[in-house]
């Protein structure tokens, strides 16, 4: 069976493509919907959705909410994507060599990944974002680095269950170096479960990046989801539209990036293949 | 000469008060009210932080007291008399007051209480009392202030919030910095420290001896620490607490609670903190040095959107470099040329014209950061407002938020912003309170809330120093008006608006509102209906 039929016997998984797909679109879009500023004094303060030119109304400085969602997604997606592929980047240096070499390496590195994994990764990020000034790298740097370890361990359990294999064996004795046998033989093995993982990564990502700005340590001159959460959190109770909506978009877009997520877990992962 | 008397005002205001109590006021009861935060200690001689105001003012009292209408009320002193060269000033001390542990509390107290501890340790206290040389004290009532020049000012600096009267038998000999009195206080005043739970409340029990005649009415008063915002909220709401001031209910949950039944809202007894929010620029950098630009952004800024759509309505649109509170001392003067009532943008863009400050080819004239005071979700907005409202003068702003150590020493200590936004207390005097930010010599790097726009004009030095040491009232209301002046003309800190703190308190409750100091006054006229 192709990967795309596999796929798409997971039904749930296309429609979190499709809602991905749709996200992607607006991200792209919104300069077309939505020309002015995100943050640009629209009208009335407070419109409630539909009334005074607002589609999802507008928050506490007449900024317009859906102007904002449009405007907000891109900052989303580019944030996890960024921080995701740092992640993994990192992660599957430090897991290859740990788990190709083993021994004092593989110990140095993966004590290191402990230090890291000890520490909940959120009040992590919040304290690295708090150093660093809330900046849209800090962000990316923040999220990269409590999210790295996971994907060590991953690669090196990989890599170590690899390493004993016939084929890697042969590609010692025909002299090829390690780097090589690492770049070439081993990683394209799993590179299924490094998918997996740095896909539901994505949506995490998302999640620490609307955290951080719901708690006010996102970047002020940037508009997100969990800056528009933030600010509308206050006003729950006279304004609910505020934070609703990007509430929702967030909501959607990491269930549609877990269907994902879940999707290539199963059409990638060999033991569930035959799974009916 | 010249003689200020107290002493009829006096007896009047506590007959009327006494007649008042006969018919209405209850005794008894326990009264928690909310303080957020927990404060850092009581020793209100060594900080002005604001929870200690919250608390220590029930235990410790100051010579005066100052009602609604600022006038001064007698308190520790029973009258005091300037004379005509405004450089003595004489305090009769009241007599039968007794400290918390029973000694007497006499001139040699306030004595040790100004010249050992406020001119030496008090935050504020070294300015309040400069030209203070020395305090006589020929009896045990009498305490003689000699000055050095005339200081009209320090009559308005002797509440016992910023000013307590301090007991020299537990201090003198002792390092005040480490005193025991810090957990442990021991005043005049109307409540006895009783019990700081960490965490949780601080007790005070009525004072069985106060001097004033019945009062206090309460037996019980409790500081309660309740660090969440909502949880504050819904304690009013259930009872549980009874009075919130500066802000320990949000503006938001307090315009709620104000349509409820069973609870008001008032914005009294900040007249003495007057706290004015504003920008401050960075003068010594370009464009800022430029006093054409500084004035064109306060052009372009609608203050009223500002206070209407991020404060709930609560504050007034600054109209000069002084609050408009001042007018009740005659020192106010309107400058709405520079301030104007609605934002002219156009005749900023003008200004900037003016000023050699032109567009580049993509529009944009100045490219600035805007840090922003670290003090919660407001200031935020604020800066976010501010932003959008300098982009049609070709201004683009990048905002700026860190945490307050970093904020406070990019301001205050590296010089390293172009534009902050911040907010300061005017205090019940210019002197105390104004006079900081714009007088060469407070230019003071390393030290929080001065000059930190490094703005230095000799004429406005001179003019302040008159002010400071001017004794007829007139005299000092037209320097304060040239003042005014000049600072709307160069306009080194942008005044956005006069700051409306909150207190959100239970309708049951009578009697918080009693004196000028609000929140940090001594709450002995409290009562509690049943």
């Amino acid at each position: 069976m192709t990967f795309w039929k596999l796929f798409a016997r997971n039904r749930s998984a296309v429609m979190g493509l499709v809602i991905i797909f749709l996200i992607i679109l607006m991200a792209l879009t919104a300069p077309l919907f939505f020309p002015a500023d995100p943050f640009s004094l629209a009208g009335q303060p407070m419109s409630p959705p539909g009334e005074n030119g607002f589609l999802l109304g507008s928050d506490s400085l007449g900024r317009d909410v859906a102007a904002g969602i449009a405007h907000g997604a891109k900052t989303s997606l580019l944030i996890g994507l960024l921080a995701t592929l740092v992640a993994v980047f990192v992660g599957v240096i430090m897991g290859a060599l740990a788990g190709y070499y083993g021994g004092f390496i593989d110990n140095l590195l993966m004590r290191a990944t402990e230090m890291f994994q000890t520490i909940p990764s959120f009040i992590f990020a919040i304290l690295l974002v708090a150093i660093m000034k809330p900046s849209i790298e800090s962000i990316v740097i923040a999220i990269a680095v409590v999210s790295w370890p996971a994907v060590a361990r991953l690669v090196r359990g990989e890599f170590l269950s690899l390493r004993g294999r016939e084929f890697v064996q042969a590609c010692h004795t025909i002299g090829m170096n390690d780097i090589r046998i690492m770049l070439a033989e081993m990683l394209p093995n799993c590179l299924s479960p490094i998918i997996v993982i740095g896909s539901l990564m994505v949506a995490t990502a998302i999640l620490i990046e609307s955290g951080l700005a719901f708690l006010g340590l996102g970047d002020p001159n940037i508009m997100s989801w969990g800056f528009q959460v933030g600010a509308g959190r206050t006003l729950l109770r006279s304004a609910w539209w505020v934070c609703t909506f990007p509430g929702i978009a967030i909501l959607l877009t990491v269930l549609a990036i877990n269907l994902v997520g879940e999707g290539l877990n199963d059409a990638l992962n060999p033991r569930l293949r035959e799974r009916t | 000469m010249k003689i200020k008397t107290l002493l009829v005002n006096m007896t009047c205001a506590l007959g009327l008060a006494l007649a008042g109590s006969a018919s209405a006021q209850e005794e008894g009861g326990n009264f928690v009210y909310l303080v957020q935060p927990e404060p850092p200690s009581l020793a209100s001689f060594l900080s002005t932080s604001g929870p200690i105001g919250l608390v220590a003012p029930k235990i410790y009292e100051g010579l005066l007291d100052y009602d609604n209408d600022l006038n001064i009320v007698p308190a520790l002193a029973e009258s005091y008399e300037v004379s005509e060269d405004g450089k003595t000033v004489t305090f009769k001390i009241r007599e039968g007051v007794t400290w918390h542990d029973g000694e007497p509390f006499t001139s040699e107290d306030v004595a040790f209480s100004i010249m050992e501890i406020l001119k030496k340790v008090h935050p504020r206290g070294p300015a309040s009392f400069a030209e203070v040389t020395s305090v006589d004290t020929p009896d045990d009532t009498t305490a003689i202030f000699n000055l050095e020049n005339p200081a009209p000012y320090m009559l308005r600096a002797l509440s016992g919030y910023e000013s307590p009267m301090v007991p020299k038998h537990l201090l003198e000999g002792t390092d005040p910095r480490n005193s025991d009195l810090a957990t442990n206080p021991v005043g005049t005043g109307p409540y006895v420290f009783e019990e700081w739970k960490k965490g949780q409340y601080i007790l005070l029990t009525k004072n069985e001896n106060y001097w004033k005649e019945g009062l206090p009415y309460l037996d019980r008063v409790v500081a309660r620490f309740v660090p969440d915002a909502s949880t504050r909220t819904a304690a009013m709401e259930n009872g549980e607490v009874m009075y919130g001031a500066y802000g320990a209910i949000p503006n938001i949950d307090a315009v709620r609670l104000r349509e409820m039944d069973g609870f008001s809202v008032s914005t009294d007894g900040y007249a003495m903190i007057n706290p004015m929010a504003l920008v401050e620029f960075n003068s010594t950098r370009e464009p800022f040095d430029k006093p054409e630009v500084r004035k064109a952004i306060s052009l372009a800024i609608d203050r009223n959107f500002l206070i209407d759509n991020i404060w709930f309505g609560y504050g007034k649109a600054a109209t000069s470099a002084l609050s408009s509170n001042f007018s009740a001392t005659g020192l106010y003067k309107a400058e709405p040329e520079a301030y104007p009532e609605s934002p002219d943008v156009d005749a900023a863009i003008a200004l900037l014209d003016e000023a050699g400050v032109t567009p580049g080819d993509d529009g944009v004239r100045i490219k600035a950061t805007l840090d922003l005071i670290p003090y919660g979700e407001d200031w935020r907005r604020a800066g976010e407002y501010m932003k959008q409202a300098l982009m049609p003068l070709g201004i683009e702003i990048e905002l700026r938020y860190e945490d307050v150590p970093t904020w406070l020493k990019r301001v205050y200590q590296d010089y390293d912003f172009d534009m902050t936004m911040n907010y300061f207390y005017q205090l019940p005097d210019p002197v105390l309170g104004v006079h900081r930010h714009y007088a060469t010599s407070q230019i003071r790097q390393g030290t929080h809330f001065v000059n930190s726009s490094q703005y230095s004009n000799p004429e406005l030095d001179e003019l302040l120093a008159a002010a400071t040491t001017e004794a007829d009232a007139d005299k000092r209301a037209e320097i304060y008006g040239q003042v005014q002046d000049i600072l709307a003309e160069d306009m080194p800190v942008m005044n956005l608006f006069e700051m409306e703190f909150l207190n959100v308190f239970n309708d049951k409750l009578h009697g918080h509102d009693a004196s000028a100091l609000g929140a940090y006054g001594s709450f002995d006229q409290v009562w509690i209906e049943k």
